[in-house]
């Protein structure tokens, strides 16, 4: 049965981006604070179009930002 | 802790406490007076409404984004969750007559207006519920 994982380097380009914090960099793409943290946490998955916004808000491709690995169980 | 939660947290407050003091309410009039008179102690859970003003009272920040995609999919999957019991509800309201009193009984149509009343209370408190769970029981979120 094959495991779905989403892993994510937005903590990591926050800090690499001028330390931004999480409240500015979601008032750079329109969600709540919240909801980066979910994101930083891997709690929450974002939609396509939130996915773009974070990867272009940091001028990087969305596969540098996410990551999908599907593991074999 | 965002306006969403604040709301779910004041309507999960204001329905059970107007479900308790019902609770009580009824057993000391059952004990005092009897049955029909004792439901009078469900005027209490007009109380309930009472959560409605939250939405007033917590009002959206202007200028700052308070409801995103997350906050959609939290509050669907509570919406769903809330519906769903709520059929439960109605269906176990339904079912367990037929089955204590038979195919051939009868009962009386004072019992709809309550049945309807409780199922929506139902509703309201498990959305809530719903809400709190998926948000953590915190408040908080994971915030750091």
């Amino acid at each position: 049965m094959a495991k779905s994982e989403m892993q994510n380097q937005v903590r990591r380009l926050r800090f690499e981006h001028g330390e931004i914090t999480q409240q500015q960099l979601a008032d750079r793409v329109g969600v709540t604070r919240q909801t980066i943290i979910a994101i930083e946490s891997g709690k929450y998955a974002p939609s396509l179009p939130l996915a773009f916004r974070i990867a272009r808000s940091f001028g990087v491709s969305i596969e540098q930002v996410f990551q999908y690995d599907e593991q074999e169980t | 802790m965002n306006r969403v939660q604040k709301i779910a947290w004041s309507l999960v407050v204001t329905i059970s406490v107007a479900f308790l003091l019902s609770c009580i309410a009824i057993a000391i009039l059952y004990v005092k007076v009897g049955m029909p008179k004792a439901l009078a102690g469900l005027g209490f859970m007009g109380i309930a409404g009472l959560g409605g003003f939250s939405a007033l009272i917590f009002q959206t920040e202007k200028g700052k984004v308070t409801l995103d995609e997350r906050d959609r999919l939290i509050n669907r999957r509570a919406a769903l969750a809330g519906f769903g019991t709520s059929y439960l509800l109605v269906g176990l309201a339904c079912m367990i007559p037929f089955f204590i009193l038979g195919p051939k009984a009868s009962i009386s149509v004072i019992w709809l207006p309550y049945i309807f009343g409780g199922v929506g209370l139902n509703m309201f408190f498990v959305h809530s519920v719903a809400i709190l769970i998926q948000y953590g029981r915190g408040g908080k979120d994971g915030e750091k």
